[in-house]
């Protein structure tokens, strides 16, 4: 029985210690175990539970910050245009590029582990590369490449007889450019992530399935998949966090323009909190997602756990 | 990019660490306001000029006015860019720590008031020197009655047209030298330069292929040029008193005049931001955007055969009269500041003549004093070529025109809101992109103020 | 996203026979999918690798090919490495990002372990929670963090990073370990458990030895989250003898409305180097550590 890693709390206990003497020890180790959990405890309580709890407190306070005035934000929020429009934009640009993310990823992933492994160095380098340019310097490379004077791509599209495209100047190009940088930034991730998993299936699993005549998609659906599914789970729950969260590709790209089309949740919080001066009204707006996504995240977690627990 | 920041041999830490501890001995009231023998040390963020001589010159006086007064200064150079100078502010405000003296962007004044520390001495004594102020820096730095801040003469910029002399004299048949020459009189036609005039020579620039790189995004270059335009229409969506005034005939008017406009100016600058423009200039692609002269020194620097072409002149005017867009900075003192004597001397320091001469000199003319007595130096005469690039950049008597910041004269708490999120700009793309009619954008308009209001 | 459709997705219904062939084919998909996605993942390196070799004027210059260089320099390199503050803050990152992947693999080593291996109460909570901790966005966190940090008397301060940049990497880290730890058979722990040892000796003696793939997947992640860590950064440092990288190539090449393209892209290429010279070494031991990771969690 596996040791259920990011377990749930209901988690039946442990399969009975083979002899008492163990138990006593682990008991006696509980302590030990606390002290040796003690530093990411203390890491997670001063530095995220803390300041979560004051975002939450800031979040009904009113613009001036002297004024309790509870879920008002909240409501408010709820009753404006513009915002609603940055939960469409948020939900469309995390979803949209997570599963591109995940799809090109899986994809790159089956190419490079098909590969004689002597040439598989070579082309794994070079597709990590988005992955290791700091994202910030990455972005302002693109929005370069976008520039609507500079753009290479329009150049080059001139070269070939078409026209000029405004990558960041509609609303739709410009949905579609801000998603195409987080795609370009973040599938190496997922790539490095599925070969891993890739790599620990037994090959005998294949070859018991090649015995059996199977196609190389039924190989996929039942051998390849249902081996790989905590990881794809783990990563997209991870990245779905994290490009829920994006800042940097908006902020430089577009600023939310043109029209608001392209503000996500940090950048429409950015411009209400900081740059309004409405510090609270931009805390609701970044913690508007939170119920959602932990829900889900739970949701995942826990069938991560499970399944994990069927497959030792 | 030369070395900057803390002094060597000063350790950050220490500096820090020093200043904790001698929270006590610091509170001691340092009097001597007019600063000539007080001492200790002081830490300054100070706006990031774009010209990297604009930093030298400045950092030349803080460090002389440093040694002769005995105090220490830390100077760090605070980037505008990516709104890094909001969030530090953001920060120290909360933080309650940091510098003794902030240079503040437009808004920032109110939004941090209570935090600053009055400066009605100083202000006195300097009107009463240098005279008149303009309107708009009352509005942004007197906050009920008081000033928070001085306003700053680095940073501080006015964004008039930048055209190509060549180009519009030959697409549009407008001599922009002519209008408005490097003297004090105006030509023959300055009269003319009205928004009909522009939008005819926008056409004509369009059909030659260079057409007017006018933002409509959400960055302060659209919003400037943006907000001058709806006043000089007499455009104003919320008044002093913080009444929604959006349907008016004026906002009718103006949304109708860029619907023409719009039409003639590249498909996408509702995205551009504040570097676009100039891009569009220096690439030759654009024969007139509204800037700060730091697109004719870049094309200077970069393409020397566009530059040369490149003149400045005021905006055009309009129904209600002709307003040069201008966005100002201040600086301000903490509240929580530890050597606030000596952060209030220095500030009038940095505000008088001399000083104001040598910042302007520094920056190559991009820095625009508050006061109308300061707007004679020779360096916006003298920069060139062309000869006389800038010396229109300061609002001259013969200009007729007033400086002015968008959104003015809603009251700030509702005007910061109007001016971050773009609305007017964004009326406009509803109304071009869109193509909404224009009572439907205006009852658009409406709701989203509403929300603005909200305390 | 016409790259992303063209997806060589393999044959689908071909007889057993021809095994070879459909191997064959395959291949010949696999490399045509590998082409077309290194063209969509190496044009914009490839482009700030040719900007970077132009001079600015070469830049302005419209008339000119955008995708090749014709006067290559190496002014913006040698300008970058000569004068100016990017030494210093390639220093600052390196040091930052080090000492943060040291604190992050203490923490989360030391807490996997427990996690994996000995129950306690709220342990399952704790390990799922870690977990959400990412549910709380940054951009959230960093005004109450500027009290925090401000009370600490840590502001503007490049150690002040190495405080925060845990919270980026700890979760994931942790992750990571306890998948790894459970990997490993739990027969080892029970003989030198009976054998008398303590927890923390086999810890120290067992587990980190036989779990040093996972150690290093976890550290390359570390590094990699610390090295291009940029909103608090930006946030929290002002003086230029202070900045990270990131925010030190933002705030020091870019001037108002005037970047300097040409020392940006050098920048930033160099930026790379670090992270890409570590995934060149490590890259085999970070597959290897996240497959045994990865597949039990």
């Amino acid at each position: 029985m596996s040791q259920g890693t990011l377990s749930v709390p209901t988690e039946p206990a442990e399969a009975t210690p083979r002899n008492t003497a163990l138990k006593r020890l682990a008991r006696r180790n509980s302590t030990t175990a606390f002290l040796l959990t003690l530093p990411l405890i203390l890491l997670i309580l001063g530095l995220v539970i803390y300041p979560f709890a004051y975002a939450i407190y800031l979040s009904t306070l009113n613009r001036r910050m002297t004024r309790f005035i509870g879920w008002e934000n909240f409501t408010f929020l709820l009753g404006r245009e513009t915002f609603w429009n940055v939960v469409f934009q948020s939900v469309l640009f995390a979803v949209s590029a997570v599963l591109l993310k995940a799809f090109i990823g899986f994809v790159l992933a089956h190419v490079l582990h098909a590969l004689p492994s002597k040439g598989q160095r070579k082309w794994r380098g070079m597709l990590l590369v988005p992955w290791v340019i700091p994202p910030a310097i990455s972005t302002l490379a693109w929005w370069w490449l976008f520039d609507p004077s500079y753009s290479a791509f329009n150049w080059a599209l001139m070269g070939i007889g078409v026209d000029p495209v405004p990558w960041l100047g509609q609303a739709g190009w410009a949905r579609f450019s801000v998603i195409l940088v987080n795609v370009w930034y973040g599938s190496p991730f997922f790539m490095i992530m599925y070969l891993a998993a890739l790599k620990s299936v037994p090959d005998q699993l294949y070859e018991a399935a090649a015995i059996d005549g199977a196609s190389g998609w039924q190989k996929l659906r039942h051998v390849t998949f249902p081996m790989m599914r905590n990881v794809i789970s783990i990563t997209v729950l991870f990245s779905l966090i994290v490009t829920f969260a994006n800042f940097d590709i908006v902020r430089i790209l577009t600023n939310g323009g043109p029209q608001d089309t392209t503000h996500v949740f940090a950048t429409y919080a950015f411009q209400v909190g900081i740059q309004s001066g409405d510090i609270p009204l931009g805390a609701s707006v970044s913690l508007f997602m939170f119920p959602l996504l932990a829900i889900f995240a739970i949701f995942t977690l826990r069938g991560v756990n499970k399944r994990s627990k069927e497959m030792s | 990019m030369e070395g900057k920041g803390i002094p060597r041999g000063v350790p950050r830490r220490t500096l820090l660490r020093a200043s904790a501890a001698g929270a006590a001995a610091a509170a001691l009231p340092l009097v001597n306001v007019h600063g000539q023998t007080s001492s200790g040390k002081l830490a300054l963020g100070l706006w990031d000029h774009w010209v990297p001589a604009g930093n030298d010159g400045m950092r030349k006086l803080v460090t002389e006015w440093g040694q002769k007064n005995r105090v220490e200064i830390q100077l760090d150079f605070i980037t505008s860019v990516g709104n890094k100078n909001l969030l530090t502010i953001a920060a120290e405000s909360q933080a309650r720590q940091g510098h003794d003296m902030l240079s503040f962007p437009t808004w920032e004044v109110h939004a941090q008031a209570e935090k600053l520390e009055p400066l009605d001495d100083i202000m006195g004594r300097l009107s009463q020197k240098y005279g008149a102020l303009n309107p708009i820096v009352e509005y942004l730095g007197k906050v009920e009655g008081k000033w928070r801040a001085v306003p700053a003469i680095s940073g501080s910029q006015n964004k008039p047209a930048l055209g190509r002399i060549d180009l519009l004299k030959q697409h549009a048949g407008v001599d922009i030298q002519e209008m408005f020459p490097a003297n004090a009189n105006a030509g023959g036609k300055a009269a003319d330069w009205n928004w009909d005039t522009f939008l005819r020579a926008a056409e004509a620039c369009q059909k030659a292929g260079v057409p007017f790189g006018l933002p409509a995004g959400q960055f302060t270059d659209a919003t400037d040029w943006i907000g001058s335009l709806f006043r000089s229409f007499g455009a104003e969506l919320v008044n002093a008193k913080g009444d929604i005034t959006a349907k008016s005939d004026g906002v009718r008017r103006v949304l109708e005049y860029s619907q023409k406009l719009f039409a003639f100016l590249p498909n996408d600058v509702f995205s551009w931001d504040d570097a676009s423009n100039n891009r569009a200039l220096i690439s030759g692609k654009s024969a007139l955007i509204f800037n700060p002269p730091s697109a004719w020194a870049v094309a200077k620097r970069d393409a020397p055969a566009v530059s040369e072409h490149l003149w400045t002149f005021p905006a055009p005017a309009g129904a209600q009269g002709r307003f040069t867009p201008y966005l100002p900075y201040f600086w301000g003192v903490w509240s929580f500041s530890r050597n606030k004597g000596a952060a209030k001397a220095l500030v009038e320091f940095l505000s008088e003549r001399d000083q104001a001469a040598a910042m302007v000199a520094a920056s190559n003319g991009y820095d625009i004093p508050p006061f109308t007595s300061m707007t004679d130096f020779d360096t916006w005469e003298k920069e060139g070529p062309p000869t006389g690039v800038v010396y229109n950049y300061p609002v001259k008597p013969h200009h007729q025109a007033q400086q002015f910041i968008a959104c003015y004269p809603a009251p700030p708490e509702i005007a910061v809101q109007m001016y971050n999120q773009g609305i007017q700009a964004k009326m406009i793309a509803r109304v071009v992109q869109n193509k909404e009619p224009i009572d439907r954008t205006i009852a658009w308009a409406e709701r989203e103020l509403e929300g603005f209001k909200r305390g | 996203m016409g790259t992303v459709t063209a997806t060589p997705f393999v044959p689908a219904e071909i007889k057993q026979g021809s095994l070879r062939r459909e191997r064959r084919w395959a291949l010949i998909g696999a490399y045509l999918a590998l082409a077309v996605f290194v063209i969509f993942f190496m044009v914009p390196p490839f482009h700030m690798l040719m900007t970077s070799l132009k001079s600015s004027a070469e830049i302005a210059d419209l008339s000119g090919n955008p995708w090749i260089v014709s006067r290559p320099t190496l002014q913006n390199y040698w300008e970058l490495l000569t004068q100016g503050n990017y030494l210093i803050h390639f220093r600052n990152s390196v040091i930052v990002t080090v000492c943060t992947v040291i604190i992050s693999m203490i923490i989360s080593v030391m807490a996997a372990f427990a996690l994996a291996r000995m129950k306690f109460w709220g342990s399952a909570t704790l390990a799922t929670g870690v977990f959400l901790t990412y549910l709380v966005p940054e951009t959230l966190l960093f005004i109450p963090m500027f009290q925090i940090i401000g009370s600490l008397g840590m502001y503007n301060n490049m150690w002040a990073m190495v405080l925060i940049f845990p919270t980026l990497t700890v979760p994931f880290c942790t992750w990571i370990m306890i998948g790894y730890f459970a990997s490993i058979p739990k027969e080892l722990d029970e003989a030198a458990l009976i054998d008398g040892a303590s927890h923390l000796q086999m810890l120290w003696k067992i587990f980190i030895p036989v779990a040093l793939p996972g150690i290093l997947a976890a550290m390359i992640f570390a590094f990699t989250v610390s090295w291009a860590a940029f909103i608090y950064p930006i946030a929290f440092l002002v003086s230029s003898d202070q900045m990270l990288l990131t925010v030190g190539i933002v705030s020091d090449l870019i001037r108002a409305d005037t970047f300097q393209w040409g020392k940006i892209m050098a920048g930033a290429l160099m930026a790379a180097l670090p992270p890409l010279l570590v995934y060149a070494f490590l890259m085999d031991y970070y597959i290897a550590g996240l497959t045994a990771g990865a597949t039990k969690g």
